[in-house]
């Protein structure tokens, strides 16, 4: 705790002199990532690493609409599959492999594209919040959300049940991002600005704005609040984040999408790294993805025998300890570190009112 | 169905993760990613690492043991291809063995033929896996291709041409559904009598049932993963469509909760595959004797014979090499046994014909067993029996366009 | 060339047998929502395990039908009772599942539902297993000369009006469900009155999880039992109850038959391979436009 401490002090003081110093530090320090896995370890980490920033920025989208705005929606990864589908349909080239429609766009166009289009679908799927909360919202949500995955599945010119196929990798001039240590370095700062817009959102009179219809919206719209502008406004942002996860995730090598890569399972990983790192908390979306995804690859093949047969344990004890999160550490662990930030900044405010160190 | 066997430690997930993963020298590594999770599927993947462990006890290749790490990739195309990535770069396997589903081989295939490592397919049957012109992978299942034109011929010529079509919404039938379409129209310039798209998981069929009763056909074509092929079966029974209107299964109707869940309604239904239990060869019956101990099977299907004759190619092939296994041969050491694979020739194994293939990256060369079976079911539930009707080996490129 | 009325009638029968399963499950969904004020994303497991509980009861210790159907009813509701109390108590205790921002129930369900997936996979294994049931003495019957509406679903349309009056009976007509139906109305005053809260909602989630383990015995023999029948069954129910109207016992019912008549008539004539979305769609409509559903009182915004 203690060296969180001075961890914070640090980040504060740089934060002083200016306001982007401990973010263009950071991005600096994940630079050499790469290289420090391939000497020191293996590439496949890079790998790891690489998915790990897709669930950054699909977390804290999500955190968005759900943690600041309070907005229960169950559906996020059927944005993901809209981002994913739309942007590798966008840069196939026709005729393709499996009847699968494809329009030969360059990568760098039909991401943008994409990201646009899901958004213009977040705005679809908000659509209920207006009327609905709690339950209700989370069944229409996931309702929505399953059928894009059933649409996908059974739709021929998106894929169908063989998949879209040799989805082509973003490229500058000659330079092809089609290997582990390129990609890395697209996701990374597309989940480093994610995670600082994300902050932006958040200390912005629209992050209070939704903070505010989370709470209450019937107080919120009496303090002349537009609670249907903001919430719908918290599902789009949401999508923007999710879709461009969801491009980058096509665009990865090898390039393959199959409708079962946004089934329910993966919601609900992407729920327990939610709520493992802390609902309504930036960095708890980015713990949570890092952690899941890291404890997902080590115990994925784990087994121990009952009744003399091998079963993989991993599945149970992901879905135990999303019961027991909710039931004993509601505020996951980003909770935490919230309340230890809430001690430091009341021992600084009472040294300053005191006029003393303690 | 419980396993008589424990299976070795290989099982157990690849490393410590962020710990330099230790070349070891000497240790062929081998790496299997499949569907762990269905009937079965923990039994095919358990017969593989039993038959390296076989190899292993008996002195290893030329003296050097095999190492084998088995993975689970749930049948998920993203999680097969993170199972390959590790198993290429933080094991630096020599050779991989993947995958059970055809939406999973089908990524895989780029990503061992960028790294550069042998591709031992043990079950996908989709057609196009061998059609990406990748000079890495190897197929040992019949291609789908073959299955169509096989069905149809016999359909067609036994049955009649008025045929309803049942397809569901996994990679494997619809590529049946599309083989048999295709050969049916080429051979007997017929379409579908009935077609009808079903979801992959579909339970309730009476709908297509109905009207399947009025179109008066000769035969239904059910295309679909084992438990779906099952009730679509059933529950033609239940809706009137009597036995006269014979039943056609598409590959997983090899599978056992195919007769096992259908029951009575199984006998009767026929379908091709690559290996027949009811296969009267002796190296069929001890292979069966063989999977109903260790595994408490009934009889194998296809699917595990695949997986048998793909470890004994493997072990002919590495045998046949002189590798160097150190840590800075890896490349070479890869490359050198996809080159021994590829020349492997009249392989006469379980399956029903000779495997052999050759070094072009063609679905020619890379689809090395072209013997598809005929088979029936006599008698249906737990014990069922089967009939072998016909034997078809077929050309290399049949069924390409 | 005449509409076919015929097959029209078929798929209508079609919707309504499979139709009133949905509504089984649906009732107990409405039913933990009434007196529980949470809506149970575990459900299906409840029903898969059911389902499972008879198959065991059949065939393995060899009771006849109707007897292991009883006997799943009895062990799911144990079962669901138990997950309830160690689980679920805490989080509805604390506000009607207000924590983790409105969301802890919600979440916790889709935690229970894996684990409860992963629990029956650990015993049973992955596989599909057959239900066999003796239905001999079960009639068959025949609609206009060649529907076939085979046995198990009669079974499914009696014991369905069995369950559904034996249920209204007990509400209506008898102390307990007196208590019950006071609980759901309002638990504060219920228990001003003395009555015992905590065991009616022990009883009032059992009843629910019993009558879900009903239904999966009675799909077995339609369907087949497998570990993940219970996802699917569970999003038709929660269609069926959201358009039957939350809260609402005999829009539960009502709500099933129609999601199944729907399903079934979309998918004859619009296009089968979508037929799950039929399902979605009604749900997101019937939510959009009229959350209360048909029967429903009003949209009581609960987690």
């Amino acid at each position: 705790m203690f060296f969180l401490s001075r961890l914070a002090n640090m980040i504060e003081a740089l934060a002083r002199i200016h306001r982007l110093l401990p973010w263009v530090i950071a991005y600096a320090l994940l630079l050499p990532l790469p290289w420090i896995m391939t000497t020191f370890f293996n590439e496949y980490l890079i790998d790891l690493a690489n998915r790990a920033c897709l669930f950054i920025l699909l977390a804290v989208g999500l955190n968005i609409v759900k943690g600041f705005c309070g907005q229960v929606t169950v559906g996020h990864i059927g944005l993901y599959a809209i981002g994913a589908v739309t942007s590798a349909v966008l840069s196939l080239e026709p005729g393709g492999f499996g009847g699968a429609l494809g329009f030969g766009l360059p990568v760098w166009v039909s991401i943008p594209i994409a990201v646009l289009f899901t958004a213009a679908a977040g705005l679809v799927v908000g659509l209920p919040s207006v009327r609905l909360e709690g339950a209700y919202l989370a069944l229409a949500t996931l309702g929505l959300g399953e059928s894009v995955r059933i649409f996908i599945a059974v739709t021929p010119a998106l894929g169908s049940s063989t998949g879209l196929m040799m989805i082509p990798s973003p490229s500058i001039g000659s330079f092809v991002f089609d290997d582990f240590a390129s990609y890395y370095y697209l996701v990374m700062t597309a989940a480093v600005l994610g995670i600082y817009f994300s902050f932006s959102i958040l200390r912005s009179a629209t992050g209070r704005a939704f903070q505010a219809v989370r709470e209450d919206t019937i107080a919120a719209s009496v303090n002349g609040i537009n609670v249907v502008k903001y919430k719908l406004l918290a599902f789009v942002l949401s999508a923007v984040y999710a879709g461009l996860a969801g491009a980058l995730f096509a665009h990865m090598p090898p390039g393959y999408l199959h409708h079962n890569n946004f089934t329910v399972i993966e919601m609900v990983t992407l729920l327990l790294m939610v709520v493992l790192g802390g609902i309504g908390n930036v960095w708890g979306g980015v713990i949570g993805a890092i952690v899941v995804t890291i404890a997902y690859d080590q115990t994925k093949d784990l087994v121990v025998y009952f009744m003399d047969r091998p079963i993989i344990i991993q599945p149970l004890v992901f879905g135990i300890s999303m019961v027991l999160l909710v039931l004993f550490m509601p505020r996951g662990i980003g909770g935490l570190f919230e309340g230890i930030q809430r001690n430091r900044r009341f021992i600084r405010r009472s040294e300053e009112k005191l006029g003393g160190t303690a | 169905m419980h396993l008589k066997k424990k299976v070795i430690a290989g099982v157990v997930a690849a490393g410590v993760g962020l710990t330099a993963s230790a070349a070891f020298a000497d240790d062929i590594r081998v790496g299997i990613t499949m569907r762990m999770v269905s009937e079965n599927g923990q039994a095919y993947g358990q017969m593989v690492m039993d038959e390296i462990d076989a190899i292993n006890a008996s002195g290893g290749i030329n003296g050097n043991m095999i190492k084998a790490t088995l993975m689970n990739d749930e049948c998920k195309s993203d999680k097969g291809v993170a199972n390959a990535n590790k198993l290429i770069f933080q094991e630096k396997i020599h050779l991989l063995i993947g995958s059970t589903c055809s939406s999973v081989s089908l990524p895989i295939v780029d990503v061992t033929a960028k790294a550069g490592v042998a591709q031992m397919i043990p079950h996908s049957t989709n057609a196009k896996i061998t059609q990406k012109g990748s000079e890495w992978v190897f197929r040992i299942p019949v291609s789908g291709r073959y299955y169509g034109g096989v069905n149809a011929k016999y359909v067609g010529e036994n049955i009649g041409t008025k045929i309803a079509y049942i397809c569901a919404a996994d990679a494997a039938s619809v590529g049946d559904c599309a083989n048999m379409e295709k050969q049916m129209r080429s051979r007997f310039g017929v379409d579908p009598a009935y077609r009808a798209d079903v979801q992959e998981k579909e339970v309730d069929f009476r709908s297509h049932m109905q009207k399947i009763k009025s179109a008066n056909v000769d035969g239904i074509l059910v295309a679909a993963l084992a438990e779906t092929m099952a009730r679509a079966l059933v529950q033609s029974y239940e809706a009137g469509i009597g036995e006269d209107v014979r039943r056609i299964g598409s590959s997983s109707a090899s599978n056992a909760p195919v007769p096992k869940i259908a029951g009575d309604a199984a006998k009767g239904v026929f379908f091709t595959a690559a290996y027949a239990a009811a296969d009267d060869r002796p190296i069929a019956k001890l292979f069966n004797e063989m999977t109903r101990q260790r595994y408490g099977i009934h009889a194998p299907d296809h699917d595990f014979s695949q997986a048998y004759d793909l470890v004994r190619i493997m072990e002919m092939a590495l045998k046949s090499t002189d590798l160097e296994l150190s840590s800075s041969s890896l490349a070479a050491d890869r490359t050198a046994i996809r080159d021994a694979i590829a020349s492997v020739e009249g392989y006469e194994g379980l399956a029903s014909g000779p495997i052999s293939f050759c070094a072009a990256p063609t679905p020619q060369c890379r689809d090395g067993n072209r013997t598809a079976v005929l088979i029936g079911y006599t008698k249906g539930g737990e014990d069922f029996e089967t009939e072998v009707l016909a034997r078809v080996t077929m050309e290399p490129d049949f069924g390409l366009e | 060339m005449g509409f076919d009325y015929n097959s029209l009638l078929a798929f209508i029968i079609f919707g309504v047998t499979i139709g009133v399963v949905y509504g089984i499950v649906a009732l107990g969904i409405s039913l933990i929502y009434s007196g529980l004020d949470i809506v149970h994303f575990a459900h299906g497991e409840m029903y898969m395990f059911g389902a499972f509980f008879g198959l065991v009861l059949a065939h393995n210790v060899g009771l006849p039908y109707p007897v292991a159907l009883i006997g799943a009813m009895v062990l799911t509701a144990l079962l669901g009772m138990a997950v309830e109390r160690v689980f679920y108590r805490r989080l509805t205790r604390a506000g009607g599942g207000y924590t983790v921002a409105g969301m802890g129930m919600i979440i916790c369900g889709f935690g229970m539902s894996v684990a409860l997936v992963n629990v029956a996979y650990f015993i049973w294994g992955a596989e599909a297993e057959p239900f066999r049931a003796n239905l001999d003495y079960i009639p068959r019957l025949q609609f206009s000369g060649d529907i076939e509406v085979p046995e198990s679903y009669v079974l499914t349309a009696i014991i369905s009006v069995v369950l559904m009056a034996g249920l209204h009976y007990f509400l209506r007509h008898t102390k307990t469900g007196l208590a019950v139906r006071a609980v759901a109305h309002n638990k504060d005053i219920a228990y001003l009155m003395g009555i015992n809260v905590p065991l009616m909602i022990s009883l009032i989630f059992g009843l629910a999880c019993g009558l879900a383990a009903a239904a999966g015995v009675l799909i077995g023999p339609m369907q087949s039992v497998q570990v993940e029948m219970g996802y699917l069954m569970l999003m038709k129910a929660f269609a069926a109850a959201v358009v039957g109207g939350f809260g609402s016992l005999p829009g539960a019912i009502l709500g099933g038959i129609m999601v199944g008549v729907f399903e079934n008539l979309g998918a004859a004539y619009i296009s089968p391979s979508h037929k799950d979305i039929y399902a979605f769609l009604l749900l997101i409509l019937v939510l959009m436009f009229k959350p209360s559903g048909l029967l429903g009182i009003e949209a009581k915004v609960k987690a």
